[in-house]
């Protein structure tokens, strides 16, 4: 089936947007490891401190460059979060959810893709309730003005790539819920 | 609290009943507990508790040592530092009646400290020490059921993912975790060889010996350990040092696994990629059952579940540790059917509140204490013992992950005789869980000492 | 009967002091007060899901009916109660504070308890400075040290002593302070034995007459719209149980919380160290800065801070004289 013009046309739009799914990933992964270089670069600027203010190094260093940088632990939650949210798209398309197949191990093909379509169905509905209230959180978190404690940084900007993020979710789960269907 | 009890049990049986129709876990949890939510306070509270629940979940900072270590594990795949402690373990003891296996084992644990999960263990290890195992002719059972059973150590030896995620569940310090986890980790490693020894004593067709290694050969191999002992002294040290907290150590983890890649041209960028893209994989579903579980409690707590759960067990009469095997062996018997994570997500917020009942309260003295320990000490040592059992699960049928990553790489030997070559060292554990849970010291004197 | 259950969400254990000598009081007079038509459940431990942060959005939300928590978790939403947090403001009297907040409560503060219905607010003892191995007098002999930042406003006032404030959760306190990541923390006394600094702190120091570097601010709170659904007799069954004197007995409560927790460090043998009147205003005179940072912090929300300020500090003043 995969011979008829529409049937490649659809298969090669499903490449093209796996493609986006992983370099999305990848972005988020990036993200990881910027927040990688904040943490290591925090202890050694603290490191840096204690050794600049009482120890070998007296003072020799300009106070900016030798200090912990201020607001790691916000930097950690608010980047490891985004990033983890830009996993979600890949999981689902890679379907990397486990899951225990032992039980359905000498069901039919057939079956194991009628529960497959299930539990695609559920990631759908329940990725799309979440991208739907998450909006709601967003205009919550910017109608209230929620910062993090120290950087002050506005919580509703970090919803801005978690919606996008869910939306991509959302269409993988649809991708995989027609490739459930049609072996169903 | 019969109407409690009664929502815990069906709750419980329906989510087995999506699990077993091979509905992914999270999502299991997710349902469960988010229809459960509905029916009991109405479909609005859950609507509106979406609205932050995943940002504020996936932002806890205590778990973002989480994608840390798996980061730096999938990187150290990609290193080739797997292939540098075999050699070395190899040039050690594979002289020995199986002796090659036993050096898998050793190697399985470096390997394992400085990675966080079981299943990276169990895959790196295996695709390096499996065609060796194989050419020195060791039977099927004996090559795949000791790798199998090796992957464990990943988790066991520190740094680990599962305890971490025990640690966020109980609030419990993880530095005192991975300080308590160390000497129960050693021991392992030292049974697991042991259970080499003996098993290749009663069937010597199953490990024969190695060939020994030229004094060069010795050395250079000796040498090429280093960059792990220097990694893990600087992490899991610096932590147990107390000089760096866990998510800035796994950062430095990081760091220092991707220089070592950099330094022996063995991290491109393409390979730092799929070690990104692995990370995403597995981190991703993590973070999503640690969302499904906290609906779940969610669920159970406005049924009165946990609170229903430690009353009938505190009253049930029984002595405290009579509770507490029956909780391993439920933990044994969960295994069965879930992933680690997943189980110390599902069990730990029901089964932790039954032993601080039972103990005593949080700020017990240990002298009045049912288990002769604080509260605090027992969250640690419980913790330990629970980890062992739900890792136990890797390699117990009909799912046992360690043994199904394992069976794939080993198309020649078939599962049930990898089940069958894990045995022993199934045996091996019940052994030590039984010595841990007879001296609590063994777990408790490092934690103790560190702190001061 | 019990006709009206209300959910109370809040982060510490159900052993704690504040959930035994504060809510659970409360919550009993609260009933006893309906005849038993109101029954409050008290949920502790973030048992009813999300983090900390979470609990003024859940209220709001009415995911749960009542919450205690900290103001400065979620930092901006309540910038004119935060003028009780400030070092020189707050100084040492928490029954006075409370008071105070109460005095003002109407005309100052109530505007921007958007969606809630405020029980009571309160503070803590104040932040005392606990030092892992220094003995302090003044100012100068904290520069140079990594302190542990308390509050939003309490990293300012690391930093105008010249320290480096670093950010971490409670929880890791006590394993940093014992290596030394950090030198120094800010807290009140009754963190003491929770966290069982007596192991790593060798020396207590606070203020004359008690005096602290400011505090934080605290509040129960119950989501505005079933406030608004009750009837008048349950909503006098409230009233009642969280008048003036209770904000006023509250202060009592956390003032014996604070008082056991040095004398647990005392027990231990460490230094408790109070010092002379000059040595505090030395202190007070090095965080004025801070205080004028956050004039004009919130004075560009709007917000007249410079008046705040002297009416904060007068209405302190005054319910201190009156004890
Ligand atoms: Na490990
Ligand atoms: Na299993």
């Amino acid at each position: 089936m995969t011979d008829s013009p529409a049937g490649s046309r659809t298969a090669e739009r499903h490449r093209a947007f796996r493609r986006f799914v992983t370099i999305w990933a990848l972005l988020g992964g990036a993200l990881l490891c910027a927040v990688v270089l904040v943490n290591t670069g925090s202890i050694i600027g603290a490191a840096l401190f204690t050794a600049n203010e009482t120890g070998w190094l007296g003072g020799a260093l300009p106070h900016w460059m030798a200090s912990p940088i201020l607001g790691d632990f916000e930097l950690t939650e608010m980047g490891v979060c985004i990033a983890v949210f830009s996993f979600l798209p890949y999981c689902q398309l890679t379907r990397s959810n486990v899951t225990a197949d032992i039980f359905t191990a000498h069901a039919s093909p057939q079956w194991v893709a009628r529960f497959s379509l299930l539990a695609s169905l559920v990631a759908l509905a329940f990725m799309a309730i979440l991208a739907w209230r998450m909006y709601f959180g967003m205009l919550d978190q910017r109608e209230y003005g929620y910062t993090t404690a120290i950087l002050l940084l506005k919580h509703w900007y970090a919803y801005l790539p978690i919606l996008a993020s869910l939306a991509l979710t959302v269409l993988a789960a649809l991708v995989t819920l027609a490739e459930d269907a049609e072996r169903a | 609290m019969l109407d409690a009890l009664m929502i815990g049990f069906a709750g419980l049986g329906i989510l087995i009943l999506l699990i077993v129709i091979r509905m992914p876990i999270a999502y299991a949890m997710i349902l469960v507990g988010g229809i459960g939510v509905a029916i009991l306070s109405g479909p609005a509270i859950l609507f509106s508790q979406l609205k932050t629940l995943a940002y504020s979940q996936f932002s806890n900072y205590s778990l973002s040592v989480v994608p840390m270590f798996i980061l730096m594990g999938n990187i150290a795949t990609q290193t080739g530092l797997s292939r540098d402690l075999f050699r070395a373990a190899n040039a050690w003891i594979g002289w020995l009646r199986g002796g090659t296996a036993m050096a898998a084992i050793a190697a399985c644990a470096g390997f394992g400290a400085v990675c966080g999960s079981s299943l990276a263990t169990a895959s790196t290890m295996g695709q390096v020490a499996l065609p060796e195992l194989r050419r020195y002719r060791y039977s099927g059972a004996l090559a795949t059921g000791t790798l199998a059973a090796g992957g464990v150590l990943g988790i066991l030896i520190p740094p680990s993912v599962v305890l971490v995620v025990y640690a966020v569940i109980v609030e419990a310090n993880i530095v005192s975790m991975f300080a308590a986890a160390l000497f129960p980790g050693i021991i392992a490693v030292i049974f697991f060889i042991l259970t080499i020894g003996v098993y290749v004593m009663v069937r010597p067709e199953a490990g024969p010996k190695g060939g020994a290694s030229t004094r060069g050969e010795f050395l250079a191999a000796t040498l090429g350990v280093l960059p792990v002992l220097v990694i893990f002294g600087l992490v899991i040290g610096g932590i147990y040092g107390g000089f760096f907290n866990p998510t800035p150590a796994g950062a430095i983890g990081v760091f220092l696994v991707w220089l070592y890649g950099i330094f022996r041209r063995s991290v491109s960028m393409r390979s730092l990629g799929e070690a990104l893209l692995a990370t995403a994989r597995t981190t991703g579903m993590i973070y999503l059952i640690v969302l499904g579980a906290e609906l779940l409690k969610i669920f159970m707590s406005r049924g009165g579940v946990p609170q229903a759960i430690a009353d009938w067990m505190a009253n049930s009469g029984l002595a405290p540790m009579t509770v507490l095997v029956i909780l391993l062996i439920a933990l044994i018997f969960l295994g069965c059917l879930m992933d680690s994570l997943s189980m110390i997500l599902l069990a730990i917020p029901f089964f932790w509140p039954v032993l601080v009942e039972i103990n005593g309260g949080d700020y017990v003295p240990a002298e009045m204490a049912g288990f002769g320990m604080s509260s605090e000490d027992l969250k640690i040592w419980f913790g330990i013992l629970s980890l062992i059992v739900v890792e136990l699960g890797l390699i117990t049928p009909p799912v046992g992950m360690n043994v199904f990553v394992i069976s794939a790489m080993a198309r020649d030997t078939p599962m049930r005789e990898t089940f069958i070559g894990v045995m022993p060292f199934f045996a091996a554990e019940i052994v030590r869980v039984a010595i841990l849970l007879a001296f609590p010291a063994i777990t408790l004197w490092l934690p103790h000492y560190l702190s001061g | 009967a019990q006709e009206f259950v209300f959910k109370l969400h809040h982060l510490l254990g159900a052993n704690s002091p504040a959930q035994k000598n504060m809510l659970e009081p409360w919550a009993k007079q609260v009933e006893e007060n309906s005849g038993g038509r109101v029954k409050i459940e008290i949920y502790p431990a973030m048992s009813l899901g999300g983090r900390p942060p979470e609990l003024i959005q859940q209220v709001r939300d009415g995911v749960v009916d009542l919450v205690w928590t900290v103001n400065g978790y979620t930092p901006g939403l309540f910038p004119r109660t935060e003028v009780f947090e400030l070092p020189s403001v707050f100084r040492n009297d928490i029954k006075a504070t409370n008071l105070a907040m109460y005095d003002l409560f109407e005309s100052d503060l109530k505007q921007e308890y958007k969606g809630l219905e405020v029980m009571w607010l309160h503070v803590h003892a104040g932040q005392a400075i606990m030092t892992v191995d220094k003995e302090v007098h003044s100012p100068a002999d904290m520069a140079g040290m990594k302190i542990r930042i308390p509050t939003r406003t309490g990293a300012w006032v690391i930093e105008a002593l010249g320290a480096a404030p670093v950010a971490m959760p409670v929880p890791a306190v006590p394993q940093a302070l014992s290596k030394k990541v950090v030198d120094a923390t800010l807290l009140p006394w009754e963190i003491i034995p929770p966290l069982k600094l007596q192991n790593q702190i060798k020396y207590f120091i606070e203020g004359h007459n008690q005096t602290r570097i400011g505090t934080t601010t605290f509040q129960v709170s119950m989501n505005k719209a079933r406030w608004d659904s009750l009837p008048d007799d349950i909503k006098k069954a409230f009233r009642d149980a969280s008048g003036r004197d209770w904000w006023g007995k509250v202060g009592d409560i956390w003032r014996a919380g604070d008082d056991f927790g040095i004398s647990v460090a005392e027990k231990a043998g460490r230094k408790h160290i109070v010092l002379s009147e000059a040595e505090t205003e030395a202190f007070m005179e090095a965080v004025q800065p801070v205080v004028q940072r956050w004039i004009e912090e919130v004075s560009a929300k709007g917000i007249d801070g410079a008046a705040l300020v002297e009416k904060a500090r007068a209405a302190i003043a005054a319910n201190t004289a009156a004890n």
